[in-house]
């Protein structure tokens, strides 16, 4: 077997640009895979070590006048029994300015199972002491990915005390590896005073929470507003649909690098088949040889796995940070920046690489397998295959296609906001089908175009040469066509988006200014700023959460019973937010919805109506700290980026029902009026520090750079799958240059100047890419489609407007034929430096 | 060594079956060396093809060393050719990413039965000595065969099958090279078959039969033909 799989192998010693495109396509096929893998990987165990922790799997309580909770409050309820424990929450700056979360616990009350309930921290880290972590020093607990931003060696950890940026000192620190990234957590003492040092809250006297396990209160106590844990969407549900997303991308990578995979096995067999035939004259079985064969398969496996593994490693190092801030600005979820990979990563990597090898190689081991002994050698025989392959496309693009169809109406019959797998599942449908049935259509494309050029020699030539080409140049304009209309699909998908974010961002900042005032001082700044003749009018906000028990719809039909939790949110109508909020369905006109509105019904966003299927005219049954209430909903309106279900009502009503404490004051000034000068007076008049202020053009930029993050990933992905389609062309001419010559050589002879011929070349390959872009730019807007109409509203609950961007179809075509002449230049400049002569000694050879 | 009886082989074709032998019955003796010769087309290549397992008669028997071949499963047909067959092509079938030690090593190391000391022999004797680094596509159509013909007698192969092991040289060339093979076929004590289409080529051997219409027949000595690449 070793001197057979060296025989095997030696082909590559003589042709070695094939191993390396081998070697490329499994390296890059891998690494694109991996990279995305290991950022979801990292990700999910930052959720897992989010919700370790004790705050998503407790009950809540919350004071039912929106008043924050204190310690007398605590006091209360324990000495009335309620097995309640406080947590206390805060940011605090570290010395590089990474803002990290500090949790204070009293462990000797902490419920449930939660990491620190059972030990109040040792059980963590399986180190300190109990006592340590109540008492003065204290302790603070961290993740090990933490440390970098105190700038602590990981050797230097335990015991350290780091400086925050304000001067303070944390508590000795204990590693807790199973604490989620940027969290310190500690006794709540040691909290309130770092927090209280720090200036964000008053006293020691403040809580952020109060805590019971799950189940523990049969309902609130008087006075209080109990939220289930069931009810608090955990990270990882929240970012589902987006690391589907990235998943989908990446597994689009992975079949176009599997398919330059299979164009260079095929051709490495093909190129090999009379070596095959001897080695089976020579008394190899052909057991044997599909046994090397598949030895010489998993063996390259194995090194492109591997590579592309370290690839992937290192693309996630490089894309992390953006996916943890799109995750922390879009979901709140919190990510590390630092690559955690559990053993299973390194095995699925493995895994999907070596298993799509043997996707890609098993057509090629199979058609060997197949060669009888004495047609090994014949390269008709091989080639024949390729037309019975064609007919096996064509019927494979139609069973694609049917299972598209059956995708589509079961999708159909689905209700809104249902079926992101299947629509990912459709996608990929629509993008099987055209990539399978692209080469019989290029066949019979080029049959047709062969026999109208029959008065033009030279072009029907050119025409009949590229039907011989196809056979090795199909698998690279299927890559081809796949990441063409892929990055046509997502590139109109995000430049739809951008359009209606950036409008929809214009209509919904009315004000010039935004503050968001102390909640003590907002009565007092409020009044202040009624008296300045600069403001033209206040937009008071407000927000409180609730939970969905029912809807009742407009037309009489039964109550439909809900468990939803929702947020609600308060604006002030008026002349400056009316005419510009954007609805988008409404029971009359847009007048009528914003008079109901005035009246104190309610709006509800996108997300909500679309995952209960509520509209116009229905009415919600609502729990709120006064008891259930029932609203009507008045119209539906656009809400993008929003994860959750949101209830829209004027500032005064929710203030009024939910007793929600003040939020933000939006500022609409008097035309003219000088937005600086008015800043620096309020800041002055209230002594309220410079960030609590924020201008318009402020909060847009935030909100644009959020959504450009978003998007950082997958336009990075898109880019490389394009790239690696172009591999797979060049790869698939290169390959065939020799060929490509010897074929070229006789028409030198008959006098047709290389340059002629160069510029025949490059037409052949120019066209086919544009044939190629042709079908791409339908298919990419389908998959637009599918992005925007399906996999948007499953995943998100939105829908987005479909945009079609002439400017992108343009650049999708230039980009086909662009990638094309960049992947014939290479051929056609060797071409070009061939001596006449030498073409025909190739031809003679 | 080998043995053909009541041996049919037909091929299906567009314009109907075409049946290529229609009975043959051979027999070789260890050591003998016989001829082969016919018409294009008269089923020449089929039959080494058969003797060398590579393909299985329609009906009829093949027996090689004693194994009748019909009854062997595909990888021990491989393995008996492996050990026992040594093959020589008209168009050299050389594994041109191999070096010609390698190529020369090939069917030796395939069978288990590498001898250095041989091989090492065989390389000076073919008048390959010096260019054992080289590739085939660096060496002549006559170095080619040569190495070649090395190749198969490198593991002292039983049966040497050659198809038209001259045809691809010029006179002088193949003349060089019969000499060599028929040298090394005594030398090894091997049995050798070989078609051409050449009476000088045939002539050295023991035996010679003709190859028409299917059936085996002992060459006419009257006719006088000589071959275009002897």
């Amino acid at each position: 077997m070793a001197t057979l799989l060296a025989t095997l192998l030696s082909h590559y010693r003589r042709h070695p640009g094939q191993l390396v495109m081998l070697l490329l396509g499994l390296w890059v096929a891998s690494a694109l895979w991996s990279g995305v893998q290991a950022i979801n990987a990292s990700a999910r165990d930052s959720y897992a070590r989010a919700e370790a922790l004790f705050s998503t799997d407790l009950d809540r309580l919350e004071r039912r006048d929106g008043e924050a909770l204190t310690r007398d409050n605590y006091l209360a309820l324990r000495l009335s029994g309620v097995p309640v424990s406080p947590l206390l929450e805060g940011t605090l700056e570290a010395a590089d300015g990474t803002r990290l979360t500090v949790i204070g616990i009293d462990p000797l009350t902490l419920p449930g199972s939660s990491i620190f309930a059972i030990a109040g921290g040792t059980a963590a880290t399986g180190t300190g002491d109990f006592t340590d972590f109540l008492t003065p020093p204290w302790q603070t607990q961290l993740a090990p990915d933490s440390l970098a931003a105190l700038g602590v060696a990981p050797r230097e950890a335990q015991g350290a005390t780091p400086l925050l940026a304000d001067g303070q000192r944390l508590p000795p620190l204990i590693l807790a590896p199973a604490l989620p990234p940027d969290t310190l957590v500690m006794d709540i003492a040691a909290a309130a005073l770092l927090l209280a040092g720090s200036g964000q809250i008053a006293s020691g006297e403040q809580i952020t929470r109060l805590v019971a396990a799950p189940g523990a209160l049969a309902e609130a106590p008087a006075g209080f507003a109990l939220t289930r844990a069931e009810a608090l969407a955990s990270p990882g549900q929240l970012t589902e649909s987006f690391h589907l997303n990235l998943t989908a991308l990446a597994l689009l990578s992975l079949v176009v690098g599997l398919f330059i995979v299979q164009a260079a096995l095929g051709l490495a067999l093909e190129q090999r088949l009379g070596m095959l035939r001897t080695l089976r004259a020579l008394g190899v079985s052909g057991r044997a040889l599909v046994a090397a064969l598949a030895l010489e398969l998993a063996l390259l496996g194995l090194i492109g796995a591997l590579a592309g593994i370290a690839g992937g490693v290192w693309l996630a190092r490089v894309l992390l940070p953006d996916v943890a801030a799109t995750l922390g600005s879009l979901y709140g979820a919190g990510v590390g920046a630092e690559l955690r990979l559990p053993w299973h990563y390194w095995a699925g990597g493995l895994a999907v690489t070596l298993g799509g090898l043997l996707l890609a190689g098993s057509g090629v081991l199979w058609r060997a397998s197949r060669l009888s002994v004495l047609g090994l050698g014949q390269a008709r025989a091989w080639r024949a295959g390729f037309h019975r392959q064609l007919t096996a496309m064509a019927a494979g693009g139609g069973v694609a296609a049917l299972a598209g169809l059956a995708l589509a109406a079961w999708l159909a019959s689905q209700p809104p906001g249902e079926g992101l797998v299947a629509g990912f599942a459709l996608v990929g449908a629509m993008l099987m089908a055209s990539a399978l049935w692209l080469p019989p259509l290029l066949g019979l494309a080029l049959a047709g175009l062969t026999h109208l050029a029959r008065r033009r020699p030279l072009a029907q030539w050119a025409l009949a040469d590229l039907q011989l080409q196809l056979p090795r140049l199909s698998l690279a304009t299927m890559a081809l066509l796949i990441a063409l209309s892929a990055n046509l699909g997502v590139s109109s998908m995000v430049g739809g988006f951008r359009l209606t974010f950036l409008e929809w961002l214009d209509q919904r900042l009315a004000a010039e200014l935004y503050l968001r005032p102390p909640a003590e001082q907002f009565e007092a700044i409020d009044a202040w700023l009624a008296e300045q003749p600069e403001v033209a009018e206040r937009l008071a906000t407000a927000r409180s959460d609730a939970q969905l028990l029912a809807v009742e719809p407009g037309g009489g039909e039964a109550d439909t019973a809900v468990q939803r939790p929702v947020s609600v949110y308060g604006i002030t109508p008026g002349a400056t937010l009316t005419p510009r909020w954007p609805l988008a369905a409404t029971q009359g006109s847009r007048e009528t919805a914003w008079e109901a509105f005035g009246r104190g019904d309610i709006f509800i966003n996108e997300q909500l109506a679309v995952a209960e299927g509520i509209g116009p005219g229905d009415r919600l049954r609502l729990s709120s700290p006064r008891g259930e209430i029932t609203l009507a909903v008045a119209a539906v309106y656009p809400d993008y980026g929003n994860p959750r279900g949101q209830v829209l009502m004027a500032t005064p009503y929710l203030t009024e029902r939910f007793a929600a404490p003040p939020g933000s004051l939006g500022i609409a000034l008097a035309p003219g009026a000088d937005a600086a000068a008015l800043s620096a007076r309020l800041l002055d008049a209230f002594d309220l520090p410079r960030d609590s202020l924020i201008d318009q053009d402020g909060v847009k930029r935030i909100a644009t750079e959020i959504f450009e993050r978003t998007f950082t990933i997958t336009r990075a992905l898109n880019a490389l799958t394009l790239g690696v389609a172009a591999l797979a062309l060049l790869a698939s001419l290169l390959a065939q240059a020799s060929e490509r010559r010897r074929r070229l050589a006789p028409l030198w002879a008959l006098g047709v100047p290389r340059a002629r011929l160069a510029h025949l070349q490059l037409a052949q390959l120019g066209g086919t890419a544009l044939a190629v872009g042709l079908v791409a730019v339908p298919l990419g807007l389908a998959i637009t489609w599918g992005l925007v109409a399906v996999i948007n509203v499953a995943a998100f609950g939105w829908r987005l407007p479909l945009h079609f961007f002439p400017g992108e179809i343009l650049l999708t075509l230039a980009t086909a034929v662009g990638v094309a002449l960049i992947a014939a230049a290479l051929p056609v400049l060797r071409l070009w430096r061939t001596p006449p002569r030498a073409l025909l000694a190739e031809e003679a050879a | 060594m080998l043995e053909l009886h009541q041996v049919h082989k037909t091929y299906a074709t567009p314009q109907g079956p075409l049946r290529v032998l229609d009975g043959v019955d051979l027999s070789l003796g260890a050591g003998e060396s016989l001829a082969l010769m016919g018409e294009s087309g008269s089923g020449k290549s089929t039959l080494l093809h058969l003797a060398a397992g590579l393909d299985l008669p329609d009906t009829g028997e093949v027996r090689l060393a004693g194994r009748a071949i019909s009854a062997l499963g595909e990888p021990d047909r491989a393995r008996l050719r492996r050990e026992t067959v040594g093959l020589v092509f008209q168009q050299f079938h050389l594994v041109p990413s191999l070096s010609v030690l390698d190529n020369l090593r090939l069917q030796a190391r395939l069978a288990g039965v590498e001898d250095p000391a041989w091989s090492a022999a065989l390389i000076r004797r073919l008048g390959l000595a010096g260019m054992e680094r080289r590739y085939p596509e660096q060496l002549s159509g006559g170095q080619q065969q040569r190495l070649a013909i090395g190749r198969a007698l490198a593991p002292r192969p039983a049966l040497l099958l050659a198809d038209e092991p001259t045809g691809n040289l010029d006179e002088a060339t193949a003349g060089e090279v019969l000499e060599l093979l028929l040298e090394l076929v005594r030398q090894t004590g091997a049995t050798l078959l070989m078609v051409t289409h050449s009476p000088r080529v045939a002539a050295p051997l023991d035996r010679c039969l003709m190859l028409s219409r299917g059936r085996l027949a002992p060459r006419d000595a009257s006719r006088n033909d000589t071959g275009a690449n002897a």
